[in-house]
């Protein structure tokens, strides 16, 4: 009888616990603070939250809720100030006063009267963009012999037997603005040949006649005209951290330092390495100087900025210390091992509280946030890796947002208790083909694939409309992107002509062949992606229809890259990009960066697009930097080394109750900014007891 | 006694060894490094990739890295790939998380296979016998994650109410009966489904090993003495019946680590077996070798527990292993 | 040599009439019965289903129609359609999935690679559980660098039985390319301990027997003792738990691709259309319900008949 009574007792003790759970409709039953409680659901946990640390998404959301930076990007796509004030752009320029030429007047050069005839065309009023963009002339002493560093990038290792060369005298030149002419507008004092007709060869101190590298080393680290950028960033005076420290230039300058260390192995350390210095002038005040011309070097700052009085090397030594470790753990101990980054401070909206490895990650709101508090008070990042049943658990009220798989979508968009939240992302999804093999290295074949398939009809039903057609390297928001491209059109009679045109033919099979081989090749994708494994039955089948024999695998994302796309042996993938808001693409488009686990892995080279992506980086007039931008965009769209597919639309669930507080205190619906972040307005977002009438 | 436990010790720790040693050249043999680069962020240069390499020790040989590995595991500083974090403590961690999952299914298993077991050795034959038979069939032959989707949808739509997770957010300021049975309710369902299997297999065995005591002997010679049938098989039968389940208990250890990726998987529940899997995911090697380690080495305790349980329980066993 | 012919016809004798008596018990058991008509039927499915699918494509499991997908069973095929993309009799038996992929062609190609990866996995483990185990009840007090073979096969297996089965699996299915060919090995390499330890115990206790102590007598050859005296003996015990492995091989085959793991496109399994399904299984139940189904009918099936085999097989469950 005990044998029969104790399983019913129990399974009936398990189950009357079910009595006492809340359910959608009484979400604030024993608890009336849930209204003021944010969870979100998130496939992911999050791996490291530190704002110079991490290099995935989850951890991004945690660390802006957090972490703020000295900017960011506003509604528009605009840059604002955040931590930062405001921000001015100057430029400091040396100059290489090179005594063997002459003036234009024929007097010899020296170094007084190169600064005097400056200075003299400043104050003559014949010269007005000289006279606007200059500020002061300074003379510099001709230097010290140094070392020539033969190899730029790995710029620590001396070798001995370097050549040397004496840094010449300079003009060092401050102006008001960065002016990547410079020469140009001091040609009337110094002559239209001074740039062209220098030799930096002159100074150098070793005997003989320098090689072509050497010459290369030599003209790299002495330019005739070496440009310093400088913004100065002026920041906020009231702002304090979460344990109530305030927030100074030296947290700044400390946040620069913790990316450079090579101990602390920051995936940011190449966004800053064309900075020369950061200097801490003021309490409030930083100046930051870079080694060259970088126009997209300032979106760097919205990066989220550290606590230095809780992170300098001391303090993490001692955390080693206390920590107990020995030897080499304790030699390797750095800011990466330190705990703060599984708790950490920054000056952000949100205050950390708690994180439980694969279930949560608590905020609370910061009640002194410079820009007044949020509305909410305690965030939950809730992790559900299944995608159905997170559904189930936000249709039960347990979650409050979380991000739709593209199917889920309709079943939200007319529901009374549900409302979505859309924002077009600044990613796009392509077919990437290997254009070193011989198969694509004609660009009309590669076009002649592209129109074989519906792009369409896959946005339509394999994304259900979420997700808006693309034609280039670009996001579809920007002014880079160039809106005149038209896609390619789905053609497949076209495409077959095409390629009977370049030799191939369809055989007994339907295959089509060219000199004995039939066209067939491998397409790949990553694992875990459930629309790009769709895409590769679409296109696959596509593809056979106009004769072309394609073979489908999907891989986990580790082997893919390691075996598959950084050395190069592929034929094509279904990847995508997440693109920044700035127009340098040099890491994925630049021919080269083709090389082993390079990110031009497609192994694309156009001496074109070259010379474009180079002028970009060089180029701070806006309207230029468009002009540039587009012609870019039309030459790879030419090309056709991808496929470009489509723009996803990222679609959130949310509750209806959620509303969003507006400047004059109303409510209405939240809205997405127009980069595609629907968390734009968080701070501003509030849960009403009972669903709203819009 | 004292040298046959010091003997199965010691074998078992060169067992656990051997065990390491594979483990360890199986995983790093196997294509895939850590994905601990985002290759999503177009500015992550080789050069980046190459100083994490050489910060876990990946550009040294095999034997280096085992030695490596087995230091920092024996010293405590094992650390993770992914972020760093201590090993050990992780995996406590979600070792207490998994623990209340892993005791409420064993309770239900234990509690609910006997009185079925042996209700159905009892009438063997009986239509109870015949369908306890199939459904205990059907349950092993179901796909677990199948059956648990049909459960919770069928829940949820029920009584739209949460099952996912350990607990439902935002119920810290509730009473504490209320936190409480949230826990509860949270545990309910996962251990259920995680025992379902448990019960259709270890009924089966009951239900063979009584079938096995009833026709010996001394049972006939119970009955034959007249006794009721209600003492023939709960004293004399299901005495000698339980004899090789006390085995099992040991047996049943290694069940904490490794059977629970797809249960936890779907509840979103944060305990080891789903830390073993995101640390699948993300080539996490430290983190890989040590579970395995542990898994190993429960398992090889339960054995050890149960040949100890086995030879204090039946002295006919001799111990000389 | 006579004798020789004598004593083996003796044994064949005993084997037949144990063979019949398997069969009357077997066929009394009407579960496992049933079991063993849904495997003869399934066989049929499967062999159709690799005839209609690839060697004479009367059912196109990877044409993709994206108008008409998500369609319930029994439904039409919209007239838009091409010819050569039409389904046959131009109706989707079991309904269309998220690509417009006809289920029905699918199952039938899945059930054909569910199918040989559950053999093809218990094929190698018991291939190496009977090796291994024969070699070690057998050769067992043979010595090799100072171990006997028996203690070094055994000592082996134990350290194989202490990984945790599925973890490894995962691990090594993860880390190596998904194919369905490691799939199989991986699962056969992972399964064979418990075949090995009952094949080395039945061996250690025929070799005592009269028959193998007489055949030994004779001066038979080895190879024939073992492979006509003792492993036609070991044979129906494993054959149990092959039957048994089988079921679970395709289970575990369901729970990898449920983690994304399992065998990829374009090659379909029973398990992979299951887990691909249960996205969606408020648009398109059956995507769910189909397959979860049919795994579970096939599943019980070899259980059933393994359970059968197993009560059939035990003389002293036998004799009530």
């Amino acid at each position: 009888m005990v044998l029969l009574l104790a399983p019913l007792l129990l399974l009936a003790g398990l189950l009357q616990a079910f009595f006492w759970v809340p359910k959608y409709d009484q979400q604030a039953r024993a608890t009336p603070s849930r209204l003021e409680t944010f969870i979100e659901g998130e496939s992911a946990d999050a791996k490291i939250l530190n704002p110079v640390l991490h290099a995935d998404s989850q951890s991004s959301r945690i660390v802006t809720l957090v972490f703020d930076g000295l900017l960011d990007l506003d509604e528009d796509l605009n840059l604002r100030g955040r931590l930062a004030q405001e921000w001015m752009t100057t430029e400091v320029v040396f100059l290489v006063v090179d005594e063997s030429r002459t003036f234009p007047d024929g007097t010899a050069v020296t170094p007084e009267r190169v600064k005097a005839r400056i200075e003299h065309a400043k104050l003559s009023g014949n010269f007005p963009q000289l006279a606007a963009t200059l500020r002061s002339v300074e003379l510099i002493e001709a230097g010290a012999v140094v070392p020539l560093k033969l190899n730029a990038e790995d710029a620590d290792t001396e070798q001995p037997a370097a050549p040397r060369f004496r840094i010449p005298p300079r003009v060092r030149l401050e102006l008001s603005r960065v002016e990547p002419g410079i020469l140009d507008l001091l040609a009337p004092v110094l002559g239209r040949e001074y740039g062209a007709g220098f030799d930096p060869a002159r100074f150098l101190v070793s005997p003989g006649t320098p090689d072509e590298d050497l010459r290369r080393a030599l003209s790299a680290q002495l330019p005739v005209v070496e440009h310093n950028p400088v913004i100065e960033f002026r920041l906020r005076r009231d702002v304090r951290f979460h344990d109530g420290h305030p927030f100074t230039a030296e947290d700044v300058k400390f946040t620069y330092e913790a990316i450079m260390e090579p101990k602390n192995l920051s995936p940011r350390t190449s966004d800053f390495e064309p900075i020369k210095s950061v200097e801490a002038v003021g309490p409030h005040l930083v100046r930051v100087t870079y080694k060259r011309l970088f126009s997209p070097a300032v979106n760097v700052w919205t990066m989220g900025i550290l606590p230095a009085h809780l992170l300098k090397p001391e303090l993490i030594a001692r955390e080693a210390e206390d920590r107990g470790l020995s030897g080499p753990a304790a030699d390797s101990f750095g800011l990466r091992d330190s705990r703060f980054n599984r708790a950490p401070v920054g000056t952000g909206p949100f205050r950390f509280v708690e994180w439980q490895g694969d279930e949560l990650i608590k905020l609370i709101r910061n009640d002194d946030y410079w820009e007044g508090p949020p509305e909410y008070r305690d965030y939950y990042f809730r992790i559900i890796p299944d995608p159905l049943t997170k559904e189930l658990e936000f249709r039960a009220g347990a979650i409050d947002s979380y991000q739709l798989q593209p199917f889920q979508v309709s079943r939200f968009e007319t529901s009374p208790r549900y409302r979505t939240l859309s924002g077009l992302g600044s990613g796009y999804t392509y077919i990437g083909y290997n254009n070193r093999l011989p198969l694509f290295s004609d660009p009309q074949v590669r076009r002649a694939l592209g129109m074989a398939i519906d792009v369409d009809e896959i946005i339509r039903y394999v994304m259900y409309g979420e997700g808006e057609r693309t034609t280039g390297p670009y996001p579809k928001q920007t002014d880079w992107y160039d809106h005149d491209v038209a896609p390619l059109p789905y053609d497949p009679e076209g495409a077959l002509r095409i390629l009977e045109s370049l030799g191939w033919r369809r055989n007994a099979e339907g295959w089509l062949e060219k000199e004995g081989k039939i066209f067939e090749f491998n397409l790949i994708t990553n694992h875990g992606n459930l629309v790009r494994k769709a895409i590769l039955s679409v296109v696959q089948n596509s593809w056979q229809r106009i004769g072309v024999k394609v073979n489908t695998q999907v891989f986990e994302w580790a082997v893919f890259l390691e075996d598959f796309v950084n050395p190069g042996r592929f034929d094509a993938v279904i990847l995508g990009w997440l693109m920044g808001v700035d127009p340098d693409l040099y890491q994925i488009w630049h021919s080269s960066q083709s090389g082993r686990n390079q990110l031009n892995f497609v192994g694309y080279k156009s001496p074109d697009a070259d010379r474009i992506i180079e002028a970009l980086r060089r180029e701070y007039d806006r309207d230029k930097q468009v002009d540039k931008a587009r012609e870019l965009h039309r030459i790879i769209a030419a090309d056709q080394p991808y496929t470009f597919l489509y723009a996803p639309i990222t679609t959130r669930a949310l509750d209806r109750k959620i509303v969003m507080v507006t400047n004059d205190g109303d409510i209405s619906p939240p809205r997405a900014s127009k980069g595609g972040d629907v968390f734009f307005h968080f701070n501003r977002w509030r849960k009403l007891e009972a669903a709203p009438d819009f | 006694m004292g040298r046959f436990i010091i003997r199965s010790l010691l074998q078992r720790l060169a067992l656990l060894v051997v065990v390491s040693v594979i483990a360890h050249a199986v995983v790093h043999i196997a294509p895939g490094e850590p994905s601990e680069v985002d290759p999503t962020n177009p500015r992550m240069k080789p050069e980046d990739v190459a100083k994490i390499r050489a910060a876990f020790h990946l550009d040294e040989p095999l034997h280096r890295q085992y030695v490596y590995w087995m230091r920092d595991l024996v010293s405590g500083d094992l650390r993770s790939f992914k972020d760093g974090q201590p090993v050990l403590p992780k995996i406590w961690d979600r070792f207490l998380n998994s623990l209340p999952l892993f005791l409420a299914a064993t309770l239900l298993i234990w509690t609910f296979s006997f009185p079925a077991g042996i209700h159905a050795a009892i009438r063997r034959g009986s239509a109870f016998d015949r369908g306890s038979t199939f459904v205990a069939y059907a349950l092993i032959s179901i796909p677990g994650f199948f059956f648990a989707y049909l459960l919770i949808l069928g829940v949820v739509n029920a009584f739209s109410v949460p099952v996912v997770g350990m607990r439902t957010f935002g119920m810290e300021d509730a009473p504490l009966a209320f936190r409480t049975m949230d826990r509860l309710w949270h545990l309910t369902l996962p251990a259920m489904i995680s025992a379902f299997a448990g019960v259709a297999l270890l009924s089966r065995y009951v239900r063979s090993q009584m079938i096995e005591v009833v026709s010996n002997d001394y049972v006939r010679t119970a009955r034959a003495k007249g006794l009721e049938e209600e003492t023939v098989i709960y004293r004399h039968a299901l005495r000698n019946a339980l004899l090789p389940f006390v085995t099992m208990f040991g047996l049943m250890l290694p069940g904490l680590i490794g059977g629970s990726v797809i249960i936890e998987q779907i509840f979103a529940w944060p305990g080891i077996g789903r830390l073993g899997y995101e640390a699948i995911l993300a080539r996490d090697f430290p983190l890989i070798l040590t579970i395995n380690f542990f898994a190993a080495a429960l398992t090889l305790a339960g054995t050890f527990l149960s040949d100890v349980l086995y030879a204090v329980v039946d002295p006919r066993v001799r111990l000389n292993g | 040599m006579h004798a020789t012919t004598d004593l083996d016809t003796d044994i064949e004798f005993t084997a037949r009439s144990s063979l019949g008596e398997f069969w009357l018990t077997f066929r009394r058991d009407r579960l496992a019965l049933i079991g063993f008509v849904v495997l003869v039927a399934l066989a049929a499915l499967a062999l159709a289903g690799k005839a209609f699918t690839e060697w004479w494509v009367l059912f196109d499991p990877a044409a993709v129609r994206l108008s008409d997908r998500l369609l319930p069973p029994l439904t039409e095929a919209s007239s838009v359609l091409s010819e050569d993309k039409r389904p046959v009799f131009g109706i989707y038996l079991l309904g269309t999935d998220e690509l417009g992929r006809d289920v029905f062609s699918r199952m039938l190609q899945g059930s054909f690679v569910s199918l040989s990866i559950g053999f093809v996995a218990v094929g190698i483990a018991m291939s190496i559980g009977v090796a291994l185990g024969g070699i070690s009840g057998y050769y067992g007090e043979t010595k090799f660098l100072g171990l006997s073979i028996d203690n070094l096969i055994m000592r082996f297996t134990d350290v194989m039985l202490c990984f945790p089965t599925f973890f490894l699996i995962l691990t090594v299915v993860a880390l190596l390319p998904p194919s369905i060919y490691n799939i199989m090995i991986v699962i056969g390499v992972t399964g064979w301990m418990a075949t090995a330890r009952f094949v080395r115990a039945e061996f250690l206790s025929l070799k005592e027997q009269d028959f193998v102590l007489a055949a030994k007598a004779m001066g038979l050859p080895e190879r024939r003792i073992i492979f006509f005296h003792m492993l036609p003996n070991a044979f129906a015990p494993v054959l149990v738990t092959a039957t048994v492995s089988v079921a679970t091989a395709i289970l575990t085959e369901s729970a990898l691709s449920f983690l994304g793991f399992g065998v990829q496109p374009p090659d379909a399994t029973w398990g992979n259309i299951l887990s691909d399904g249960k996205n969606f299984i408020f648009d398109a139940p059956w995507l769910f319900f189909i397959p979860g189904s049919a795994i579970l009918v096939v599943v019980l099936a070899f259980n059933l008949v393994g359970e059968g085999m197993r009560e059939s097989l035990n003389p002293k469950l036998r004799r009530r």
